[in-house]
């Protein structure tokens, strides 16, 4: 029964790709690779794009002082050739490469990466705003020393500095052509010191790059350090997943990473087409609780939906086997995971979770809810609408109820589910989240500053924050080390958390290319897009 | 005399018309369709006991497998078996079909019937229909889950709404028939009121015209309301419903193609089913009506 529907699959998408074929009737020059993603960005401005799709774009139209691994912990040269770190860790000074330009030819300087920083942190005029400006620390100056010397001084130290430095919003741009193209910078044109340069955009159509013919300065953690082997680039937006599927098998396109979970096993056997797999990719899928609300404060409540999920085989039917189960609040790949604190995570045991709840207080009541001291056990969830959503909620909302526990799912568009998630009006939220390590995942989340959001558990714990502003500004990483130890103790003992999963990073290519492996950093599957070639 | 008394005893019987549902019968069409939408109501009444799984039951372990044995109609995305999911999803949507035709057809009879007695107001109601008409269906569905929010009280009001001005003009057309009748005007003249004499004669007389177009428009708002669904302005998950069904697995459906086409066939087959039996209604109630 399976091979049919496998053949009959096989069959539809030949079917659809050979009609894409007829459309476009167009084959591909000859040293052009087509990328396909679901959606377009707004902008491609690093100072103020905090989407993936700018950042999958604009790492290849510039580059940043530091690059990152495929580790996902080691910071490697990018644009500083080196850096020291003063004693307090109060003062980086990197030490720039030579001979670098940005795309027009103009020469890259330690003057042009100081604006682009100062830029990033709101301190040029016009001032602009990025909502993540916080990863630059509490910067007091960020000033050239000398043409190839950039100073960036700290009032506090910021033990994650250099991996928030290696993100795609930290690029160097070309001062005048900020100035030149005004609002407009990222959306008609960008010049920076990438690997492949600005062509032209069609929004929600196209982004067309062709090759920085003079790059050499490529990070060392790509084979080829420049120039690109491939010509031009072609980033194409196909919003329906089956006509990407359909288009990779029809070699109408080369790359993607945007190929949903439920389709991956039949790619596999797909002889044309290739998988790469991150291992060490940190996305992560959870379920929060708003700890201050009535049913949700209590943690009886909040174990028993531990307890009652079995997330192994969740992860599995939902994401067809392309996740890993979580058991605690960081992944066991990230930096600083401390392993010993999963132990307080709750293991699947309904039968232990119904005898909890009998304890702590919650009678089952005639409907199969259960009740205490006249409040049902019912909890609002908020999530945006999606397919994993979808499943997750219903799957959940079913082994909750098996212990007596309502769970109302609620999804909402993603163009008002953002504003719906920074309410008050729920109790149970899920959301995924990209990060570097547990240092960056926790000071995300937890800090009470951060409430409303993007601390939506309104987790308020004095100890908490001050481990977090340890953690934050350690100059030894022993210490920081310990300070997460902590936290990743005292946050899965109080279960306001459950992690669900470890989302992976695959990145399908066809056999015209060659050099394709998945990065990772905030999500990007194609970093820089040098080792890319034409076979 | 003997001319008479011939006349009398001779005279061929006038044909008794047989009954309503013998017509049907003779109908194979109608006899087909008759069984077809006994079994779905029977089904959807009895899914309790017919359904052989929990229907929001998941497991886990059997996600989006094809129809077997154990599972008869296949899982969904979630692990839970399709064939107990379409029982319960027939009461839903044969309920939400039944209701909007009930409170649509309701209003809408009322307004025909003042429209073809209150001649003063009959182009005011009927103007008043028109404009009704001019909206389709999925459009009041979408402003009205954009007000209520999304759910299937939204979509019982929409189709309500899209339903009483057809029945309105039906009713009307053919009150109107029944008005220029002799015996409306002698119960004129013995002074009955309105209302009874609405409900007394012009109402009964109406009937087989109403119960035709309501058999016909059942199909069409199971349709609509599982196209409502299909959009998600309907049923909310985890409530079966078949057009949300067939919703959830469009996702699948070049993986697991039953999760979607199973529901989908459903769908058809009551739709096809209460229009095959409208039609024979048709031809069984007013055989005048037969091409």
């Amino acid at each position: 029964m399976k091979s049919f529907w496998q053949r009959a699959t096989l069959g539809g998408l030949a079917a659809m790709g050979l009609a894409l074929v007829a459309g476009q009737a167009q084959a591909q020059p000859r040293n052009q690779i087509t990328i396909m993603r679901e959606i377009d960005a707004d902008r491609y401005d690093p100072a103020r794009s905090t989407a993936l799709a700018a950042g999958e774009v604009i790492t290849m139209l510039s580059d940043t002082l530091v690059s990152m691994d495929y580790d996902m912990r080691t910071i490697r040269p990018g644009l500083a050739e080196r850096w020291d770190v003063s004693e307090d860790g109060l003062s980086y000074t990197f030490h720039l490469r030579q001979g670098v330009t940005f795309c027009d030819g103009t020469p890259f300087t330690a003057e042009a990466m100081a604006f682009s920083l100062n830029r990033w942190i709101g301190r040029t005029t016009p001032r602009v705003t990025s909502p993540v400006a916080w990863r630059a620390g509490d910067v007091k100056e960020i000033r050239a020393s000398g043409p190839h010397t950039l100073v960036y001084e700290l009032n506090r130290p910021h033990s994650e500095l250099l991996p928030n430095l290696a993100q795609f919003f930290a690029s160097a741009l070309d001062p005048a052509a900020v100035e030149r193209l005004g609002d407009n910078f990222g959306v008609q044109g960008f010049n920076g010191t990438g690997p492949f340069c600005w062509e032209s955009w069609t929004p929600r159509n196209q982004l067309v790059l062709t090759r920085h013919p003079n790059y050499r300065w490529g990070p060392p953690v790509m084979q080829n350090q420049g120039p690109a082997h491939v010509e031009r680039i072609v980033w194409r937006v196909i919003p329906e997943a089956a006509s990407r599927v359909a288009a990779l098998q029809s070699n109408q396109a080369d790359l993607t990473q945007y190929i949903p979970d439920a389709f991956i096993e039949s790619l596999r056997r797909v002889p044309t087409i290739t998988i790469n797999t991150q291992p060490n990719y940190l996305w992560d899928t959870y379920l929060g609780f708003k700890v201050d609300r009535p049913v949700a404060n209590d943690i009886a409540i909040r174990r028993a939906f531990h307890m009652a999920v079995d997330r192994p085989a969740m992860v599995r039917a939902v994401w067809s086997g392309n996740a890993r189960p979580a058991r605690g609040i960081i992944n066991p790949t990230a930096l600083d995971y401390y392993e010993a604190g999963d132990q307080g995570v709750p293991a699947f045991d309904q039968a232990a979770a119904r005898r909890m709840l009998d304890e702590a207080g919650w009678r089952m009541g005639s409907d199969g809810v259960r009740v205490k001291d006249g409040q049902r056990a019912t909890l609002t969830l908020f999530a945006i609408n999606n397919l994993v959503n979808q499943r997750l909620g219903e799957i959940i909302q079913q082994a909750v109820r098996q212990v007596g526990i309502e769970l109302r799912v609620q999804l909402f568009d993603a163009t008002v589910a953002w504003g719906r998630l920074a309410s008050q009006d729920f109790d149970v939220l899920f959301l995924s989240y990209p990060y570097i390590s547990a240092n960056d995942a926790l000071n995300l989340y937890w800090h009470s500053r951060s409430r409303p959001t993007p601390n939506r558990m309104n987790w308020n714990d004095p100890q908490t924050d001050a481990w977090l502003e340890e953690g934050r500004s350690a100059t030894d990483p022993a210490v920081r080390a310990r300070a997460m130890a902590d936290l990743q103790r005292q946050l899965n003992e109080s279960s306001a958390w459950m992690n669900i999963a470890h989302n992976n990073l695959n990145l399908f290519s066809t056999r015209r290319v060659e050099g394709a492996r998945a990065h990772g950093l905030y999500g990007i599957a194609i970093y820089k897009g040098l080792d890319l070639r034409v076979r | 005399m003997s001319d008479t008394t011939l006349d009398a005893t001779t005279a061929p019987a006038a044909p008794r018309r047989p009954s309503a549902l013998r017509m049907l019968l003779r109908d194979f069409g109608g006899t087909v369709s008759l069984v077809l939408v006994i079994l779905i109501v029977v089904l959807a009444i009895l899914a309790p006991w017919l359904a052989p799984h929990d229907p929001f039951a998941t497991d886990l372990m059997a996600v989006m497998e094809p129809p077997s044995s154990r599972y008869w109609f296949g899982t969904d995305g979630q692990g839970r078996d399709i064939f107990s999911r379409m029982l319960f999803g027939l009461r839903v949507t044969l309920g939400m079909g039944l209701l909007s035709l009930v409170v649509g057809g309701v209003i809408g009879a009322v307004v025909g019937f003042c429209a073809a007695y209150y001649r003063r107001i009959d182009g005011l109601l009927m103007r008043l229909m028109d404009m009704l008409l001019s909206f389709p269906a999925i459009l009041f569905g979408l402003a009205l889950a954009a007000i209520f929010g999304p759910g299937l009280t939204a979509v019982i009001i929409a189709l309500s709404i899209a339903t009483i001005p057809l029945m309105a003009r039906i009713v009307r057309s053919s009150a109107l028939v029944v008005m220029g009748l002799d015996y409306i005007e002698a119960a004129r003249a013995i002074g009955m009121n309105d209302f009874r004499l609405i409900f007394r004669h012009l109402a009964p007389n109406c009937l087989s015209s109403v119960f035709v177009f309501s058999t016909l428009r059942l199909g069409q708002v199971i349709l609509l309301g599982s196209a409502l669904s299909f959009l998600g302005l309907g049923a909310q998950p985890p409530t079966a419903e078949l057009g949300a069904m067939a919703a959830q697995g469009r996702n699948f459906l070049f993986i697991a193609p039953h999760i979607s086409v199973i529901p989908s066939l459903g769908i058809f087959v009551i739709v096809l089913a209460f229009n095959l039996l409208g039609d024979a209604l048709r031809d069984a109630l007013d055989p005048r009506l037969r091409i």
